[in-house]
């Protein structure tokens, strides 16, 4: 997966993906080989993309994004309409639909986002525009990404990650409880959450 | 049935009004609803910020296990102008307010907002959150209130720590003030009673509203 654009740490590529090598270096934490698949700003991708490796965002892409357990950067010419679930998110383009960080979202200033935000780490950078819900509940971020992550192992016949995390997970597929994706959308309907109401 | 947004009948008066540097004010019911979330930290909270989303504020509850609901009303204010009926108002307010899902508002932020609705659309907004906030839940807001004057656009409030805001707003005010009392904020908002009320610093209510 991700076989789009890839860089290598000798900074051979090819395409659009040249353009972006000095902001990927600078934000993206890399994988342990030293990789990051750039998805270039040409590339349209209609459907479900899941990976093992971080991921930088400068088309567009329609469906779902699962990275439970690296880094998804959505860069400046990047426009996503798709929940994402990764380790940390970082937005500097437009954003149509919910994302969950396990570690953390970052909103840039240039980013545009109508959705909501499941992270138990968000910031959001002077001017950049959201409108949604952010919800900072950990219990809420390990119950959501947990069931991801457990969804993910199974497909790939890997076992978990971070099993450990997992405790609020429970056994329902995912996207059995995840937001619906309206324009409102009822984020407190999506992890198991605990309410003290 | 419009917000409020008559431009003040002497525009001169204006010309007389120096734009002050950014001060912060205390608000101290604000910082007895930010104890009362340090007091209950196992607790979760829905917050709902009638705001558009400022890096302070999410910074400031991302310490709390929090759902923070962000409903950027700036944007609707000229939408709710256009509102024929309370009905028609009743329906834009709802389509501009995130969805709450089942769990329900706990704390509404109202920083400046009620001063831009007349008392029909107020009546209607407050309504709506009320509906969606649950019993005993809290609104805490400003209203000019000593002042003439304020500026075309609410506020740009953002809190500095738990008992501080601060108006980034940088125009000068420039249209009258409908001077809310505290017999207007029981008549428009009848789910909520008065909590406590505060006259601040800078001539501003500060009311906590409980439902």
């Amino acid at each position: 997966m991700f076989e789009l654009n890839k860089k290598d740490d000798a900074g051979n590529s090819a395409g659009n993906a040249a353009t972006t090598t000095s902001e990927t270096r600078k934000d993206q934490p890399r994988t342990q080989s030293g990789e990051i698949a750039v998805i270039g700003r040409s590339i349209t991708i209609d459907g479900d993309l899941r990976g093992e490796e971080n991921l930088r965002i400068e088309g567009d892409i329609n469906g779902t994004i699962q990275l439970p357990n690296h880094n998804l950067t959505i860069g400046k010419e990047g426009r996503v309409k798709a929940d994402a679930y990764a380790e940390s998110v970082i937005v500097d383009g437009v954003v149509d639909g919910d994302l969950y960080g396990a570690e953390c979202v970052s909103v840039r200033s240039t980013a545009r986002v109508e959705g909501n935000i499941v992270a138990s780490r968000v910031t959001l950078e002077e001017g950049a525009q959201f409108k949604g819900s952010i919800d900072m509940d950990p219990k809420n971020v390990d119950a959501a990404l947990g069931n991801i992550r457990k969804e993910f192992a199974s497909a790939s016949g890997k076992p978990s990650l971070d099993a450990s995390k997992n405790s609020a997970a429970g056994s329902k597929a995912p996207h059995a409880e995840r937001p619906d994706r309206a324009p409102n959308r009822d984020l407190g309907k999506a992890p198991k959450a605990e309410s003290a109401h | 049935m419009r917000p409020y947004l008559s431009r003040s009948p002497r525009g001169a008066a204006t010309a007389r009004v120096e734009i002050d540097a950014p001060a912060t004010i205390n608000a101290p019911l604000l910082g007895s609803l930010f104890r009362m979330l340090e007091e209950e930290q196992d607790r979760r909270w829905v917050v709902l910020d009638l705001g558009a989303a400022r890096p302070q504020t999410i910074k400031l509850l991302g310490r709390y296990r929090c759902r923070l609901d962000i409903a950027n009303l700036e944007e609707g204010i000229e939408t709710l102008a256009t509102a024929s009926d309370s009905t028609e108002t009743t329906d834009t307010v709802q389509s501009l307010l995130p969805s709450c899902g089942p769990e329900k508002t706990d704390i509404t932020f109202c920083w400046d907002f009620l001063n831009y609705f007349e008392r029909d659309a107020l009546t209607s907004l407050m309504a709506s959150i009320a509906a969606r906030s649950r019993p005993g839940a809290f609104v805490h807001a400003l209203i000019v209130y000593s002042e003439n004057l304020m500026n075309d656009q609410p506020g740009k409030f953002v809190p500095v720590d738990e008992g501080c805001l601060l108006n980034e707003a940088k125009s000068a005010p420039s249209i009258v003030a409908p001077r809310y009392s505290t017999e207007d904020m029981n008549l428009c908002l009848p789910e909520f009673s008065i909590e406590r009320a505060r006259l601040l610093s800078n001539g501003m209510q500060e009311y906590l509203f409980r439902r």
